[in-house]
């Protein structure tokens, strides 16, 4: 087994930084927002430190930009690391709060050794704009050590890898405070000194777990690491150190977030029909948008197109501090079918669900109706209005059998005032409804009124009459 | 320069008071042979507005329409409602043959929503035919939807109120429709492009409530005069 360990020396740091436009120098306080933990390049050329006092720092830099860690948020976004990871290797470790472990050994083959492994590995930090430091070792601990401390080679001989633990100093190691001292007074250095002393000794002298970890650094007893399995859902956020104000400084941050979703239902094989954004204001309710689409999508363009229709629609309410993307629902992506030989059919299908999703998401999805007709006697419930969605196709069995009907359906029968013109059809008794305490007990007739309209006009049990539709 | 002006005459979109041209622009036929040939074989325009001017509804209007809906649905083209003033009666439509599938209803809420939402439709290649009921419309909102009406390649019916027949518009056509005396359907051309407005006809319509062929009433007794007061 061969491990390869990512150290991200500032992974709250980067993430903030590839969600904005603008490159202010930035720097991470702690929680209690005394002392700086991270400082991004730009802060630290202008002597900014990790450790460093904030009004320190704030006095050298006055435009200085800063974050508070929260500890859950890390660990959402070491999360979000495993995530693309798990793209290239299978077997992952999350090591909070800032590495990650990945089993390398048995993906040489399908990546062509070991250097395309590291290559694939640094690329793919490149491309989400991450800072790392990586390391290979024989043993999750050995990797982790060497990556801790920057030292890490693209190698997969014990031997060069256990001189390079040698060397390190017992501070590097991470054992606790109180092994660290002990094994300083008794005149041992580095990790080669202890691990040249006699096992049985060191259990003896110090205690078994001590022993334990530094075989377990060795190799000579098993460590082993449960593997990380991700979650069947998609979810991106994005920080902001400034609070934006406007939907246009929402749309960068989005872009991103959309093409990696685009990139993760291509690699699941999947499309989706609805997203989730959440915005979080500062001193607000957070705002919870849905995004539909009338048909499985994958493409970031269409889903920003939409988002961005509806943000239109939906003026920010407050400030945003925060924004969510997530996607629960996934669905199978569909073989291209039904396609003629020029590919039309194909096309208008798409051409269809995006001019819905832009009507929906501009309208609102009540906005838009499809009709049917239902099997009921009673006029007003003959038909019933069913939200676009999936383009389905209902088959009627035989609509000549229908019996012949108005056009026109006014939405409550309106009272006929002067007596019609001419009287032609009727009367058709339409009786029903006693089983749901909708009773309707009418005489239809079809009558001209006297300004030419063809009406459909009924009279009920109370002798009333009412008009119920036009024979437009 | 002389290539736009012909095509300027090919489109009949300079009117030339004395001679008529057959136009080119792209159609479809409305179905009723009178009506075709009183605009000089053509139909409905494609690419253009048509606007339908009518008092009230119930006269036959939406039967002028409907076998261009089922030729367009039944093609798979998308037919859209946008805020019709009453319900389209879904078992009427079935029965007339036209695929409920293909028929979407649109309400808006304000007249931005509306002229966004019919400029959509009418840009799309799914849609065979927009019929909205734009309510009041200042004369820059016509034209606009002419424009996006061009864009596209649909038929847009717009239905508006008589009143509006003497003013101007830029739709390509322009019906004024009254109810008949035998439950026919009055047809005004008010405009057309490449020729001469003013062609009359008449269509009938009376099978919309299956009156063909009985002309006279199947009511044996009138019901008004026994409940009257």
């Amino acid at each position: 087994m061969l491990w390869l360990y990512l150290h991200f020396p500032h992974l709250l740091l980067d993430h903030i930084r590839r969600n904005r436009e603008d490159s202010r120098p930035l720097v991470i306080v702690e929680g209690s927002g005394q002392r700086v933990i991270q400082a991004c390049p730009d802060a630290r050329d202008q002597g900014v430190r990790a450790g460093m006092r904030l009004k320190t720092a704030i006095n050298l830099v006055p435009e200085l930009g800063m974050v508070r860690a929260q500890p859950e948020q890390e660990a959402q976004i070491l999360e979000d690391q495993a995530r693309w990871l798990y793209r290239y290797a299978a077997h992952i470790v999350l090591e909070p709060p800032d590495g990650l472990l990945a089993e390398i050994g048995s993906l040489q083959k399908l990546y062509g050794g070991l250097p395309a492994v590291w290559q694939t590995v640094e690329q793919a930090l490149n491309e989400h704009r991450l800072t790392a430091w990586i390391a290979i070792g024989h043993t999750p601990l050995a990797a982790r050590l060497i990556a801790r401390a920057g030292k890490g080679e693209c190698t997969a001989d014990k031997g060069h890898i256990l001189r390079a633990l040698e060397t390190m100093p017992l501070v590097a190691a991470e054992f606790d405070g109180k092994t660290c001292t002990r094994l300083q007074r008794l005149g041992l250095n580095t990790l080669g000194e202890v691990f040249a002393l006699p096992a049985t000794e060191l259990a003896r002298r110090l205690s078994p777990e001590t022993l334990a970890r530094i075989q377990k650094i060795q190799g000579t007893r098993s460590d082993p690491q449960t593997p990380w399995q991700p979650p069947h859902s998609f979810r991106q956020q994005a920080d902001f150190i400034q609070e934006i104000e406007h939907t246009q400084g929402l749309l960068f941050p989005l872009q991103r977030m959309l093409s990696e979703l685009e990139d993760d239902l291509c690699w699941r094989q999947q499309d989706t029909d609805s997203l989730h954004l959440i915005l979080r204001h500062r001193h607000e309710e957070d705002t919870r948008l849905r995004i539909q689409t009338s048909g499985p999508e994958h493409r970031a363009e269409a889903f920003l197109n939409l988002i961005r229709l509806r943000l239109e629609q939906q003026p920010l309410r407050a400030p945003v501090v925060a924004l969510v993307l997530s996607v629960k629902r996934f669905l199978g992506r569909e073989a291209p079918t039904g396609q003629d030989l020029l590919g039309e059919s194909q096309d208008l299908n798409e051409a269809w669900h995006t001019l819905m999703s832009r009507l929906q998401a501009r309208l609102g999805e009540q906005s838009l109706k499809r009709l049917s007709p239902r099997a009921d006697h009673r006029p007003e419930r003959a038909w019933s209005a069913s939200e676009v969605q999936q383009k389905h196709k209902t088959r009627l069995a035989a609509p000549e059998h229908l019996p012949r009907r108005p056009l026109w359906l006014l939405q409550g029968p309106q009272p006929l005032t002067e007596p019609p013109a001419a009287w032609f059809a009727g009367p058709e008794r339409i009786s029903g409804g006693w089983w749901d305490g909708q009773r309707v007990h009418r005489d239809y007739y079809i009558a001209q009124l006297q300004s030419g309209q063809l009406a459909w006009v009924f009279r009920d049990v109370r002798e009333g009459w009412f008009i119920h539709g036009w024979f437009g | 320069m002389s290539e736009l002006l012909n095509t300027l005459m090919q489109d009949a979109r300079v009117w030339q008071g004395h001679r008529h041209r057959r136009t080119t622009q792209p159609s479809e036929s409305t179905g009723y042979q009178v009506l075709d040939n009183q605009l000089g074989g053509i139909g409905w325009p494609r690419g253009a507005l048509s606007e339908c001017l009518l008092d009230a509804p119930g006269i036959g209007e939406l039967h002028l329409l409907l076998p261009l809906m089922q030729r367009l649905t039944q093609a798979g083209k998308t037919v859209f409602w946008l805020n019709p003033p009453h319900t389209p009666y879904a078992p009427a439509l079935a029965r007339e043959g036209v695929d409920l599938d293909q028929v979407v209803m649109i309400h808006t809420e304000d007249a931005g929503d509306l002229l966004w939402t019919l400029e959509n439709c009418l840009r799309s290649p799914v849609t065979g035919v927009v019929l909205a009921w734009p309510g009041k419309l200042a004369t820059r909102e016509v034209r606009r939807l002419q424009l996006a009406a061009e864009a596209g390649s649909n038929v847009c019916v717009l239905f508006r109120e008589r009143r509006y027949a003497e003013q101007n518009s830029p739709a390509a056509l322009r019906l004024e429709l009254t109810p008949g005396d035998h439950r026919d359907l009055k047809v005004n051309v008010i405009k057309r492009r490449g020729s001469w407005p003013g062609q009359r006809c008449s269509l009938a319509m009376a099978h919309r409530a299956d009156l063909a062929f009985r002309e006279a009433p199947r009511v044996v007794q009138v019901p008004w005069q026994h409940t009257q007061r």
